[in-house]
């Protein structure tokens, strides 16, 4: 569905981009996962043809060149900052990207309405948007590219400065696009919004893309051991038939109380379990996207 | 085309839906042809009330009926102050000059001959050249006609002669031959005074010695011709420029705002984009040509030409500034700094175009500029059509150049839009 080869894109002295290629299937949600500056707004402004490369190619559903105006009208492209005319009301500014996107007549209208109850908008329609909160405006700003029902979803940031409720509300909507099958390409630093949405994630760094896979196995191949802290009931008696379990040679045993890391939790759980001690508290700490980005660079995802 | 058209329909209520903007573009032009017109329409000879002082040093009956004749003036208002008031009044910039008679400035031809001392001094405003220039030529025009009042008294015509004849008389510096050229022409001249009839002297003498006609160079129209058709050519223009510099600001702020971007992330060409934004300005250049022909006509009667070529007029400035305001655009990044260059332009092009003061004023350096100047071409092709009568075949000139202005500009405008988003 989306071909991406050896894309190279320079500002100036900046690398934008080295070299990065990945394919998404059709239906797939594909994530584009790095700090600020990794390159991942350079690389959807590539793929929507706001940018030109300065190497490599794009084909969006076997159509090469986004930059053809004809290509773009299967995309949906979410930018990260706000662009609406605030001026104009939600209705006025869903119906001119409406007619924009060919869309005419009823069919217009039963989109606009959509969109509307999508975003939660339906009864302030008619306000002008400069009156809207920030939350209101980022939903307005991404239903106005699911008017026109493109097979293409290019979110960049979509979440960024928002309230929960519109943040959870933008997910559910992501997500619905997800069940109708939609090839859907999401940006974001946020770690937990990655493994939330995404079937595949690249790590991109630098304008490098450092890995790239689903969620699960780029934890299990760079997120490095589950944290367990286990509390009894009673003191351990014998701490030594314990140690046989763990293979942490650092598990840290105190009175009734274990801590340990492992790289398979699960196992290790059953195991402690079948020792026949009472648990009081339990808690596991796994691996997350945050710990793959920080074994594969040195940094935290925020650290910058 | 229509997604051209859906771009400039929602530029046109994103204009409207601000009501500053909508006061700049259709009430400022309206404001600025009646208030120009007004001005203009009380003004037929010249400036009113430019403010002097006059200091009589000479204490003479010449200078008293000089300043008399000043006083008559509408033109001036007159004060008389001592030497020292009069200067001092002019550096605080309360009058425009300050005029000193000095003394003998009352000796007749002596008075007004002697090239060797001045008798009459002017202290100008230096941020006032241009009332300074006017009142000279005034100063003149009282002197010459003090003087011809003066020249009916036979007396003092035969007293003015014999003090010349002594002069002559007693000049070193002229050979005898050439004083008896002058003391032959003084005798001649005292006698046709002391022969002369009354009437016939006075007839000769007598009233403003230089007089001056106008011809009217405005076609002759139906209706009245006021001056609200200068007026208000130059005020369709201010709505133009205004036009320009709002739609100018409309792009930048697309840009900052992000909707440009999304704009080129839709299945749009640039094409449409900027046809878009460019046929919202024009709609919008000629509703203000409309609001303010409609009153032109309906309430100040004001007669156009040819209304043919009127309308080719108005199309091609508008093409122009089309143009013109693509490229503006582009100066900036912000809507501040294309607002701040937009405006700058304006006026520059304005006071080049002579739409503020004559060209004539310009330093001759400057003047080939005024020749690309769209401000200059529309006033013309405007008033060519209004009140200048022009053929098609002059009409071609102005139109050309704005086509050729807004050409440019526009192709210039897309390069650098292009260069910008890329």
């Amino acid at each position: 569905m989306i071909k991406v080869d050896n894309l190279k894109k320079r500002f100036g002295n900046i690398v934008a981009l080295d070299d990065v290629s990945f394919e998404v299937n059709k239906g797939e949600t594909f994530g584009l996962l790095g700090p600020n500056g990794a390159g991942k707004t350079t690389a959807i402004n590539i793929l929507c043809g706001l940018t030109r490369p300065d190497q490599g190619t794009v084909s969006l559903d076997g159509k090469a060149d986004p930059t053809v105006p004809e290509v773009r009208l299967s995309l949906g492209v979410v930018p990260q900052t706000l662009a609406l005319y605030e001026e104009l009301s939600a209705q006025e500014n869903l119906r001119f990207f409406g007619r924009i996107y060919e869309l005419r007549g009823r069919k217009l209208k039963e989109r606009i309405s959509n969109c509307l109850e999508i975003a939660g908008l339906s009864q302030r329609s008619k306000e002008r948007v400069s009156k809207y909160s920030g939350g209101m405006k980022r939903r307005l700003n991404m239903v106005c590219s699911l008017l026109h029902e493109p097979p293409l979803l290019l979110l960049d940031e979509p979440t960024v400065g928002v309230d929960p409720q519109s943040r959870n509300l933008i997910f559910e909507t992501i997500e619905a696009m997800k069940k109708q099958g939609r090839t859907i390409i999401y940006t974001t630093h946020y770690m937990e919004e990655a493994q939330r949405l995404c079937d595949r994630v690249a790590i991109l760094d630098h304008g490098r893309i450092l890995d790239m896979d689903s969620v699960e196995n780029l934890i299990i191949k760079h997120g490095g051991p589950s944290h367990i802290e286990a509390e009894f009931e009673e003191k351990l008696s014998d701490p030594d038939k314990l140690k046989s379990f763990i293979e942490d040679k650092n598990a840290q045993f105190e009175e009734a109380k274990i801590r340990f890391k492992t790289s398979q939790p699960m196992e290790s759980l059953a195991m402690l379990n079948r020792s026949g001690m009472r648990f009081r508290t339990l808690k596991v700490q796994t691996a997350n996207l945050e710990d793959v980005f920080l074994n594969l660079t040195g940094r935290r995802l925020r650290d910058q | 085309m229509s997604k051209a058209l859906f771009i400039a329909f929602k530029d046109l209520k994103v204009l409207v839906s601000n009501k500053g903007n909508v006061f700049w573009v259709f009430g400022f032009p309206v404001l600025m042809a009646l208030l120009f017109g007004a001005i203009y329409s009380s003004a037929g000879s010249g400036p009113s009330g430019i403010k002097i002082a006059v200091v009589d040093e000479d204490k003479s009956r010449f200078s008293a009926l000089y300043m008399l004749k000043l006083e008559s003036y509408e033109a001036l208002e007159i004060i008389h102050l001592s030497q020292d008031e009069a200067i001092e009044q002019v550096r605080k910039g309360k009058v425009a000059a300050a005029v000193i008679l000095k003394e003998g400035f009352g000796d007749g031809f002596e008075a007004l001959f002697n090239s060797d001392e001045s008798r009459l001094e002017i202290a100008a405003d230096p941020s006032r050249k241009m009332e300074s220039g006017y009142l000279q030529g005034l100063l003149a025009k009282a002197q010459f006609e003090t003087l011809g009042n003066q020249s009916v008294d036979k007396k003092w015509m035969r007293d003015q002669i014999k003090l010349l004849r002594n002069d002559v008389q007693t000049d070193d510096k002229l050979n005898s031959a050439q004083a008896k050229l002058y003391l032959d022409f003084f005798d001649s001249f005292d006698t046709l005074v002391k022969d002369a009839n009354d009437v016939t002297f006075g007839g000769g003498f007598k009233g403003d010695l230089l007089k001056f006609s106008k011809i009217d160079v405005n076609k002759e129209n139906e209706g009245p011709i006021t001056p609200f058709q200068t007026t208000f050519s130059q005020a369709m223009l201010w709505g133009m420029l205004t036009c320009t510099v709002t739609f100018a600001i409309s792009i930048v702020k697309e840009r900052s705002n992000g909707t440009f971007d999304r704009l080129r992330i839709c299945p749009l060409g640039h094409a449409h984009i900027l046809g878009g934004k460019g046929l919202a300005c024009f709609i919008t250049a000629i509703l203000v040509i409309c609001v303010l022909y409609v009153i032109a006509k309906t309430i100040f009667k004001m007669p156009i030409g040819n209304l043919f070529l009127f309308i080719l007029a108005v199309f091609c400035m508008v093409l122009c500034f089309v143009g013109l305001m693509m490229f503006i655009s582009t100066w900036g990044r912000t809507e501040q700094s294309v607002g701040a260059a937009g405006w700058a332009t304006i006026v520059i092009m304005a006071l080049l175009g002579g739409v503020t003061f004559p060209t004539a004023f310009l330093p001759s350096w400057l003047r080939p500029f005024s020749q690309v100047n769209p401000v200059r071409w529309s006033i013309f092709a405007l008033e060519g059509t209004i009140w200048r009568n022009f053929t098609p075949l002059e009409m071609l000139s102005p139109c050309l150049m704005l086509l050729a202005i807004g050409f440019t500009s526009f192709l210039l405008g897309v390069v650098m839009l292009r260069r910008q988003t890329q």
